[in-house]
C-alpha cells in the first residue's frame, strides 16, 4: 500500500561566520534555507569596527593618512589618494606634477594588485584551488616588493602625503616598474588562458547574482560592481581627478550584471591599468620636486567642506571632510564601496542555492577592514 | 521659521558662503519646486542645498524623479555634529543621465533629532541611515529597520557626537585601576599629598615663556634693534623669567 503524503519541511536560519573561509574576512551572514534554496538573508557586519572615523577626529591632518591604510587594505594608494585631494582641495594646494604621475602610476599597481587578490580568493570561492590563487599571489608579490621598497611597509604604506608624497621613489624606479609591469601583463594573461574559458567558472557563474542597471544603481552600487551592470561610468573619466585627464584607458562593461560579468569587468580593468601605467612612465617628468613648496608643519584648511570621491578598485571610495580651521579634522566620514555592495547582498542572493552564496559574495570583492571602518 | 534661521549662523566659524554660479544645479532646483525654501551655496566641489527637514521628503522625491534633476545615485549619506547649532545630515546626490552633482543638508535641533528617510527613495540609504542612526542619534522617520549595524546592541551613547570624547588609555583601565587604589592608599601614612599635575604646570609655563617672548620681541622691534640684538634681548627677557621664579 502507498500512502500519498506530502513530506512537511521546515526552514532552517543559520550563521555563515564569522570566522569562516568563505566569509573573506570577519563577516556574518543568516542564511534561512528551505532544503539548498536560499530563502533570506541577513547580513551582520561590524565585527571589525574601530572607529577610524572617530579617530580621525583627534588626529591631525597628516596623522589621519595612516588610518585610510588600515581602512582599506588591499587598495592602500588609491585610499590615501583620496583623503589627501580632499585636504589638497581644501587647501587650494596645487600638486607637483611628478608627484602626480607617481601617485598614478602607484594606485594603478595597486589596482591590479587589489584585483589579483580578488581573482585568487575569487578562484578558491568557485572550487578552483591552489593553482590559480598561486598564480595571482606570484604576480602580487613582485608589486609588493615594489610597494615595500618604496615606503618602507608591505601593507601600511603611508606614503603619500598632503600636498605630494613622503620622499622621492628610489633611482631606478622606472626600471623595476617597467620590469614589474611587464610581468604582470604575462601573470594576467595566464590567468585569462586559465580561467576565463573554464569550464567550472562558466558553469557556476554566468547568471548567477545578477543586478539590473537600475537596481545597481538604486542601491549606490560603484565601480566594477556597477559596470558589470552596464552603466559605463569611472570616476576617471566622469568627474577626471589628479592626472587622469590627460590618461587614455577604456572603461570596460559587462551585459547581465551577473557574477561572471564582474570577474571579466576586473579582468579587463588590469589590462586598462597596465595601459594607464605605461603612458605615466613614458610622460613622468624625470625630476622635480615632489611635495607643494611652502607646507607649514601643521596643516590647517580654512573652514569649509567637500565630499571628495575617487574611484577605486572595489568602488566609489569617499571622503566627507569638514574643517573648521583647525589642526585637525572637524568630521571626516569615509564612504566605502563595499559597504554600499554589501547592503544589496540580500537581494542578490536570495532565490540562489547555497553554494552559489559564497561565490556571489566573493564576486563582491569585499574588504571587511572598509565596511566596519 | 525660515531656513536661514534655523540653520546655523553661516559665518561663525569663518567660512565664507559664496553664492552658486548663474544656471547652476540650484537654479533647477528652484524651477522645480517654487514654493520650497533652498539656502544655496557653492561649496568646494558642489553645489550645496540647505533645506527644512519637513521639505526633505518632497525635496528628495521630485529630486529623483524629476527628468530635469534625475538623482537617482545616492552617493554618501553622512551626519555631522554641529554641537550648538544642532546635528546636520548631508546628502550627496549624483545623477547618472544629466551627470551633474548637487549635496542636500538639512539641520536637525539637537533635543529632537528626527528627519523622514529618504530609504523610499533609494534603497541605497538603508545602511547609512542605521550608520547614522548609531552614531548621532538621528532618528530616520519612517526606517523600516533602525536596528545597530556596526556597534553593539544597547551601548547607551552615540560615540561620534563630539559630547562623547575618546577616552583617555588610563580610563579605558578604570576596572584596572579601581583595584589598584585601595591598596596604595593604604601604604601611604597620613593624609596624601596633593596631586600635582605636572602636565597643566608644564604647558602653563610654556604659555608664559611664550608671552615673555612674544613681549620683547615687540619692544625690540620698536627700539628698531638688529636681529641679532632681538636675539640676546629676547634670551635676557627669558632668563630674567627663570631667576624670577
Amino acid at each position: 500500500m502507498v500512502i500519498e503524503r506530502e513530506l512537511e519541511t521546515i526552514d532552517v536560519s543559520f550563521n555563515v561566520g564569522p570566522q569562516h573561509p568563505a566569509t573573506h574576512g570577519v563577516f556574518r551572514m543568516v542564511l534561512t534555507v528551505d532544503g539548498e534554496l536560499v530563502v533570506d538573508l541577513e547580513p551582520v557586519i561590524g565585527y571589525l569596527h574601530r572607529g577610524a572615523e572617530k579617530l580621525s577626529e583627534n588626529c591631525d591632518y597628516r596623522q589621519a593618512i595612516g588610518f585610510q591604510d588600515r581602512t582599506e587594505y588591499l587598495s592602500q594608494f588609491n585610499a590615501e589618494q583620496c583623503y589627501c585631494i580632499a585636504v589638497e582641495k581644501l587647501m587650494g594646494l596645487e600638486v607637483p606634477e611628478r608627484a602626480e604621475y607617481i601617485r598614478v602610476i602607484l594606485t594603478e599597481l595597486n589596482r591590479i594588485a587589489s584585483h589579483l587578490m580578488f581573482m585568487g580568493a575569487f578562484s578558491a570561492d568557485l572550487g578552483i584551488f591552489g593553482t590559480l590563487f598561486m598564480y595571482a599571489f606570484r604576480e602580487r608579490e613582485r608589486m609588493q616588493e615594489l610597494f615595500e621598497e618604496i615606503s618602507g611597509d608591505r601593507m601600511m604604506y603611508s606614503y603619500f602625503r598632503v600636498g605630494g608624497l613622503a620622499w622621492d621613489v628610489p633611482e631606478d624606479f622606472l626600471e623595476r616598474t617597467r620590469w614589474v609591469l611587464k610581468e604582470t601583463r604575462q601573470g594576467i594573461a595566464d590567468i585569462d588562458g586559465l580561467l576565463t574559458q573554464n569550464e567550472i567558472l562558466l558553469a557556476r557563474s554566468r547568471g548567477i547574482g545578477a543586478m539590473s542597471a537600475e537596481q545597481a544603481i538604486d542601491w549606490g552600487f560603484s565601480g566594477p560592481m556597477l559596470r558589470a551592470s552596464g552603466v559605463r561610468h569611472d570616476l576617471r573619466r566622469a568627474e577626471p581627478y589628479s592626472i587622469y585627464d590627460r590618461l587614455e584607458f577604456d572603461i570596460p562593461v559587462g551585459d547581465n550584471g551577473d557574477v561572471y560579468d564582474r570577474y571579466i569587468v576586473r579582468l579587463e580593468e588590469m589590462r586598462q591599468s597596465a595601459r594607464i601605467v605605461e603612458q605615466c612612465l613614458d610622460q613622468m617628468p624625470k625630476d622635480g620636486p615632489i611635495v607643494a613648496p611652502g607646507l607649514k608643519r601643521v596643516l590647517r584648511p580654512p573652514a569649509g567642506e567637500l565630499y571628495m570621491r575617487t574611484e577605486n578598485p572595489r568602488g566609489e571610495y569617499g571622503c566627507y571632510l569638514v574643517s573648521k580651521g583647525a589642526d585637525k579634522p572637524y568630521r571626516l566620514k569615509i564612504r566605502s564601496p563595499s559597504f554600499c555592495h554589501l547592503s544589496a547582498l540580500r537581494d542578490m542572493i536570495v532565490g540562489h542555492y547555497m553554494a552559489d552564496a559564497v561565490i556571489i559574495l566573493g564576486s563582491v570583492d569585499i574588504v571587511l577592514c572598509e565596511v566596519d571602518r | 521659521m525660515s531656513a536661514a534661521e534655523e540653520r546655523r549662523e553661516p559665518g561663525a566659524k569663518g567660512a565664507p558662503i559664496v553664492p552658486p554660479p548663474p544656471g547652476s544645479i540650484a537654479d533647477k532646483f528652484k524651477e522645480v519646486l517654487p514654493d520650497v525654501e533652498f539656502e544655496a551655496s557653492q561649496g568646494v566641489l558642489d553645489v550645496v542645498l540647505i533645506v527644512l527637514r519637513q521639505d526633505i521628503p518632497r525635496v528628495m522625491r521630485a529630486a529623483k524623479d524629476d527628468p530635469r534633476l534625475a538623482f537617482d545615485y545616492l552617493r554618501c549619506l553622512s551626519g555631522i555634529d554641529q554641537m550648538e547649532q544642532g546635528l546636520e545630515v548631508a546628502y550627496n546626490l549624483y545623477s547618472f543621465k544629466h551627470a551633474h552633482n548637487v549635496t542636500i543638508k538639512t539641520v536637525l535641533p539637537a533635543d529632537d533629532p528626527q528627519v523622514p528617510t529618504v530609504t523610499t527613495v533609494w534603497n541605497g540609504a538603508l545602511w547609512h541611515e542605521r550608520e547614522a542612526h548609531e552614531m548621532f542619534g538621528i532618528v530616520f522617520q519612517g526606517h523600516p529597520d533602525l536596528r545597530p549595524l556596526l556597534l553593539e546592541e544597547e551601548l547607551g551613547y552615540y560615540p561620534l557626537l563630539k559630547s562623547h570624547p575618546l577616552a583617555e588609555i588610563e580610563e579605558s583601565q578604570e576596572d584596572f585601576l579601581r583595584e589598584e587604589a585601595p591598596v596604595a592608599a593604604a601604604s601611604v601614612a597620613g593624609a596624601p599629598p596633593a596631586p600635582v599635575d605636572e602636565k597643566a604646570a608644564k604647558i602653563a609655563l610654556a604659555q608664559k615663556k611664550a608671552e615673555v617672548m612674544k613681549k620683547a620681541r615687540e619692544e625690540a622691534r620698536a627700539k628698531g634693534l638688529s636681529p641679532e640684538d632681538e636675539k640676546a634681548f629676547v634670551q635676557e627677557a627669558l632668563k630674567a623669567l627663570e631667576e624670577g621664579k
